[in-house]
């Protein structure tokens, strides 16, 4: 009987041991594609920060151990804590900013008997279908320009003096903020709206019977059951915002079109600091160093979500 | 049951057999191929093919693209239009199967395709005897560490230039002081009396240069700190104040062009634009720096042919007529029509086509005070450095000796990061 039960035990086991096998061997497509396109960047970066890899050694650069990181730690001096401090604020504001309009937009889309429903969707989604670079070029010469943007127009219109609405730190933070808004609502408010459709109704009628405010239905009911629904595109929103380069750069910082503002993001610093000066091992070392603290940052937030669970 | 057992049996050797090949072809690009780049290019009856990478404007290419026409049928010469080209060519300048036979650029990238050795000498191909046809500071922009890498075709510097409309011929400033009283008699109501991208390293060399400053000088050394330096920030500064705050392109020109603004410093490449408008466009000498005696020293680019390493090995004999079809004074003087383009070779400015150009007598009689742009390295570094000086002294309104002497602490830094 014991051996009987052993031979079942070690057949179930064997049977295990194939289907792990098989699971392995049916992912290993997908598997092989993540090593190359995510896995082996990060690994050969990695590598290259090691090395003396620059336009003096473009062939023939050697393995220098930490050397590179030794210097890379002189780029973390006051100039980038600042641009810590600015990355963080960034990210805050914009992540704030992002749920609490995308929410409202939302729930407008989603009042009972409103009219045109798809056609105000796609016009909001337009943003989003346009390429990033022409979006942040066309607000910069179009909206922001202090002699011929629309903004300067309307306020020389309205007897006011025109502003430069990228020319010092505090306003161009906010002009970045905006088109940073335009371009990244159209997801969070479709997020936002496909889990406000997946709410089921009776919740609602239940509350409504119970005499509940429409702040109190939207506590208790709405944002707990669209929470997990939403956040996982708030965390990738939130990578997106915390690493974001191109938005504060082409409006603010590009070489011959500089707008005299000092914002600058951890990228953007590193950016000047590193990566003009065509040494790739050393920029690979600060790069890695900012894979790091975003490595950092990313188990910070999924340890915390994960005590909430 | 049989039928099932072979219908699961078919399927898993379908799964295996697309499982394996997505695999394989998943791998297939990170396999080593060993096609001889040559052996693709050079056809079966000795013809050809050289692939040249540019950043030109269409007429500039049309004119090429006659000229090389005589070549074919042995040589099949493809003008390949890059908007990255710097870039691109950092990452497969190396590799001959991605890397083009040839490049025509500006001379300031010599030094870094240099240092990273996929250049050739163009006296490897061309004796250098040949080259003193050449305007010398041409020769001395395509010159780095002592070796001569470009193939000069023409060269371009910043131009000043008025809207006749406004200022008329006699109003020309011949001096800054001059310059300034006109800008502060004529700057209002939306109109400037003058405009130039004021904060872009490229356009504020002229004033810096013209004070005996420097960006980079030719032992690759910073000079943002120099007194000249910090004076002509000084001096340049009441200027900016008469202009708008924008320093980029689009804004500088479009005023211009607009009628908005009554004179500006600019490159050459403007000028279609502006005439196709309808002005009456002039074009004088720079005013000569009050300070100094000086004129305006603007930077002069030197646009030509770079030949690579391997092209230069694998097909040296059709890289050698490829530029001797770039040495000949037709190819300067259909430039000079075609586009404005100041020729090179000095012997193209004794035909009356180049010689009755006003544009191309302007840029000629500029270039005698230009500065060859460096060809240095460090000059990639420089660009973005001197561009966060002119922006924290001219629109930030810092204090120039701080900034500058902040800007060339970092500069030093930088350039030793690059090592």
């Amino acid at each position: 009987m014991a051996r009987m039960k052993n031979a079942h035990g070690n057949r179930q086991q064997n049977k295990k041991r194939r289907e792990t096998l098989f699971a392995y061997s049916w992912s290993l497509p997908s598997l092989v594609l993540i090593l190359l396109i995510v896995i082996f960047p990060i690994l050969y970066t990695g590598y290259i920060s090691m090395t003396n890899m620059n336009i003096y050694h473009w062939n023939n650069y050697e393995f220098i151990g930490l050397e590179n990181y030794k210097d890379a730690l002189l780029v973390f001096d006051n100039g980038f804590l600042t641009a810590l401090f600015v990355t963080i604020l960034w990210t805050v504001v914009n992540m704030v900013l992002q749920l609490v309009i995308a929410f409202i937009m939302a729930t407008l889309l989603n009042v009972k008997g409103l009219r045109l429903r798809n056609v105000y969707r796609t016009l909001l989604i337009f943003p989003w279908a346009m390429p990033g670079y022409v979006s942040i070029l066309l607000w910069k010469t179009g909206m922001f320009n202090s002699q011929f943007g629309l903004l300067n127009q309307w306020m020389i219109r309205l007897g006011m003096e025109p502003v430069r609405w990228l020319g010092s730190d505090v306003i161009a933070f906010i002009s970045c903020t905006t088109v940073n808004l335009w371009l990244a609502l159209p997801f969070m408010i479709t997020i936002i709206d496909g889990a406000l459709q997946s709410v089921d109704r009776s919740f609602y009628e239940s509350a409504l019977l119970d005499g509940a405010t429409w702040l109190e239905r939207t506590r208790y009911i709405t944002v707990p059951m669209i929470r997990p629904i939403i956040a996982p595109s708030v965390m990738i929103t939130t990578f997106t915002t915390f690493k974001q380069f191109d938005v504060i750069y082409l409006l603010t910082q590009q070489v011959g079109s500089k707008t005299g503002a000092n914002i600058h993001t951890i990228l953007t610093y590193a950016y000047e600091k590193a990566f003009i000066t065509n040494n790739y091992g050393y920029s690979s070392a600060i790069s890695i160093l900012i894979f790091g603290m975003l490595l950092v940052f990313s188990l910070v937030t999924n340890g915390r979500k994960e005590e909430r669970r | 049951m049989k039928n099932k057992n072979q219908k699961r049996i078919r399927n898993r050797v379908w799964a295996w057999i697309v499982t394996a090949g997505l695999t394989i072809g998943s791998l297939a690009g990170c396999g080593s191929q060993t096609v001889e780049q040559t052996a693709q290019d050079e056809k079966t009856d000795g013809e050809v093919t050289i692939t040249i990478w540019h950043d030109k404007e269409d007429a500039v290419t049309q004119v090429l693209e006659e000229k090389f026409a005589q070549l074919e049928p042995q040589i099949h010469v493809v003008l390949e239009k890059k908007s990255d080209l710097t870039e691109a060519l950092k990452m497969v300048g190396n590799d001959p199967k991605a890397a083009p036979d040839m490049y025509f650029f500006a001379h300031d990238k010599i030094g870094v395709y240099a240092e990273m050795g996929i250049l050739s000498p163009i006296t490897d191909i061309i004796p250098a005897e040949e080259l003193d046809a050449y305007m010398d500071n041409t020769i001395e922009a395509a010159t780095y560490k002592g070796t001569v890498y470009q193939l000069p075709i023409y060269y371009e510097t910043l131009l000043f230039m008025y809207n006749r409309l406004y200022m008329k011929d006699e109003e020309v400033p011949a001096t800054t002081e001059e310059l300034y009283a006109y800008m502060q008699e004529n700057t209002h109501g939306g109109h400037y009396g003058f405009v130039e991208q004021h904060s872009t390293p490229y356009y504020a060399a002229g004033w810096i240069n013209g004070f005996g400053g420097y960006i980079l000088n030719d032992a690759g050394e910073p000079g943002l700190n120099l007194p000249e330096t910090e004076e002509a920030l000084a001096y340049h500064k009441k200027f900016v104040d008469l202009m708008p705050g924008e320093t980029e392109y689009a804004t500088v020109n479009t005023l211009f062009k607009e009628g908005m603004a009554h004179a500006t410093i600019a490159g050459p490449w403007l000028i279609p634009t502006v005439r196709e408008s309808g002005m009456d466009v002039g074009i004088a000498s720079m005013p000569v720096i009050d300070e100094t005696g000086k004129p305006i020293a603007p930077y002069m680019g030197v646009q030509g042919a770079q030949v690579l390493k391997n092209a230069a090995e694998n097909k040296k004999d059709a890289v050698e007529q490829v530029l001797r079809v770039l040495m000949k004074d037709e190819v300067g003087i259909a430039l000079a029509q075609a586009s404005g383009c100041a020729p090179a070779r000095e012997n193209c400015y004794s035909y009356e086509e180049v010689s009755g150009d006003e544009v191309v007598m302007a840029m000629k009689e500029t270039a005698e005070n230009a500065v060859p742009m460096p060809n240095l390295p460090e000059m990639d570094v420089m660009w973005t450095v001197a561009s966060g000086l002119l922006t924290d002294v001219n629109m930030a309104g810092n204090d120039v000796a701080e900034s500058a002497e902040k800007a060339q602490k970092e500069a030093l830094q930088l350039i030793e990061s690059m090592k």
